[in-house]
């Protein structure tokens, strides 16, 4: 598993914004722009069972691919903005990995960014499920 | 009489609660549970400490008085919904009282072609019993639709299908709207078409006072908890002649009169019912409560959570982009306010809410027959009861307005 000296080069300097939050709604404020900045988004139409994810209160889906040089790319899309937010700075963080790195990352950094901790228990368990859904479509793509 | 909230407020303890980031918890989820006060808890605790024993069992002191306890609460219960203990079976709350109608007298009672009607308002607890009952043994389960511009029932098209029908199961507030239903007309037509009438009075109950025998309804749901009793208890309400027409649907334990390895004979009347070691702390934390609350009058209490709602309701209509299911203003409601705004998704809104200290309620809320009719997957729910104040509700939509200002 990554140590926070290992994150992509992508996730530091949105972990640093968030660490210069005043406080825990700045953080959800900071969630909402980048929901808005997805840079792969999954639309709604092309949502289904087979690619949501379970236990998460919103509706949330991920689907994972490998591009033509053989990274990974994770699409996602979510109702609530606070979950496309996640969604979206884990895309930027996992897009252009090797499957194998991906599956190796911790989803420790969304605590390093003060948000899980934000987050009521059971938004933490969807934020979590989400990124185990990741790393098993790695692994399936390693 | 106007409503003493401070000396109220004093007896639930929790009220006084800060959230881990420092906020003043305001709760507002009262449709889903509502606070205990000081006495209910009490009382529980005085059980476990004074007198845990077995009821109905042993000869002993403290079986004795856990016996007593027991059925003075069941008595003190029955009596505050004005009627007599022997129609009072204790159950584990609304949801099973409502399995036991379908298990012990529909199975016993209803067969293939049997009508039961329904309405689209209906709590899950009140509609998958009937489902999974038309799946075994093939009645026809009709529903009668809700009018979404006014958020009430088709009253003409419930008197269409209760044409024919045996059993009416009718919600008598809606957990999701707050609107209190035609319950007079619709336990008059039902027993004119010749249908028994079963009443989830989940919602009812905590606001309003629940009369049995003059409501005349066969069977009446019922929760503790939700009107400042413990969870894990309820009742069913039934008529003692309908009851006699009723065979257990679980075993064992207290409802045994006699077992032989040719057979068993069983306990008459409500005992048939309540199987196994009785929920005791738990009835004695419940008449506890209705001990509690018949020093208010429900007039005053529905009043009190009616007002709130209103003005609540008043102002949220006021910011831009809220929109709200139900009449919070009408007076008959209930404290119950479900709302949406068309930019902000209802689970981003809850958590807002939640950082704000407000503890509001997200989600389909049981009742997704009743949001496919409107349309909606979720709705946000705010719902009022007798510790409310209306300081907490100007400080709700003072919080709404900044959330809505900053987030849309």
């Amino acid at each position: 598993m990554t140590s926070e000296n290992d994150w992509p080069d992508s996730l530091i300097p949105i972990i640093e914004e968030f660490r210069d939050c005043f406080d825990s709604m700045d953080r959800y404020e900071l969630l909402f722009d980048y929901a808005k900045k997805h840079p792969t988004p999954l639309p709604p139409s092309k949502w289904t069972e087979s690619n949501q994810i379970v236990g998460c209160q919103s509706r949330a889906h991920v689907e994972c691919n490998l591009d033509e040089d053989g990274n990974f790319i994770m699409k996602g899309g979510a109702d609530a903005q606070i979950v496309q937010g996640l969604m979206a700075i884990t895309a930027i963080a996992v897009n252009g990995l090797s499957p194998t790195r991906v599956s190796q990352l911790s989803p420790e950094y969304a605590n390093t960014m003060g948000i899980q901790s934000s987050l009521t228990p059971s938004r933490a368990n969807g934020f979590l499920n989400m990124f185990k859904r990741i790393q098993e479509e790695a692994i399936k793509l390693s | 009489m106007a409503l003493d909230l401070d000396k109220i407020r004093s007896e639930f303890p929790i009220l006084e609660r800060k959230l881990p980031n420092g906020k003043q918890l305001v709760y507002f989820d009262n449709a889903a549970t509502s606070q205990k006060p000081k006495c209910v808890i009490s009382a529980m605790s005085n059980y476990y400490e004074q007198y845990n024993s077995n009821a109905h069992r042993a000869n002993h002191t403290l079986a004795d008085e856990a016996t007593t306890a027991l059925e003075t609460a069941r008595k003190n219960i029955a009596n505050f919904f004005g009627t007599n203990p022997d129609q009072l079976i204790y159950t584990s709350g609304a949801t099973e009282a409502i399995n036991l109608v379908a298990f012990s007298w529909a199975r016993q009672n209803l067969s293939k072609d049997d009508i039961v009607v329904l309405t689209e308002m209906e709590h899950h607890a009140d509609i998958v019993p009937w489902q999974q009952l038309s799946k075994e043994i093939g009645i026809e389960v009709r529903y009668v639709p809700i009018d979404t511009e006014t958020f009430s029932l088709d009253m003409d098209a419930f008197s269409v299908a209760v044409s024919g029908a045996s059993l009416v199961c009718v919600v008598h507030t809606s957990n999701v709207l707050g609107v209190r239903n035609p319950i007079e007309e619709i336990i008059q037509l039902s027993h004119s078409s010749g249908a028994k009438v079963l009443l989830d009075c989940a919602q009812g109950a905590p606001h309003e006072k629940i009369s049995f025998d003059v409501m005349d309804a066969d069977f009446v749901a019922i929760s503790a908890h939700k009107m400042a009793g413990p969870t894990g208890i309820g009742c069913l309400l039934v008529k003692k002649s309908i009851m006699e027409k009723m065979a257990p649907f679980m075993t064992g334990g207290s409802m045994i009169r006699t077992v032989t390895t040719e057979g068993s004979t069983f306990q008459e009347g409500h005992a048939m019912f309540e199987t196994g070691t009785p929920r005791i702390a738990e009835a004695i934390g419940w008449g506890a409560a209705v001990e509690w609350l018949d020093k208010f009058e429900m007039t005053d209490i529905h009043s009190h959570v009616q007002e709130l709602a209103s003005w609540t309701a008043g102002e949220m209509r006021k910011i831009p982009g809220i929109r709200i299911y139900g009449n919070p203003e009408d007076r008959e409601g209930s404290g119950a306010v479900s709302f949406l705004h068309d930019s902000i998704q209802s689970l981003d809104l809850a958590l807002f809410l939640d950082e704000g200290g407000f503890a509001v309620r997200t989600g389909h809320h049981c009742a997704q027959p009743l949001m496919d009719a409107l349309n909606v997957p979720s709705t946000n729910r705010i719902s009022f009861w007798i510790y409310n104040t209306m300081d907490e509700a100007k400080m709700f939509i003072e919080y709404l307005n900044y959330v809505v200002e900053r987030f849309s």
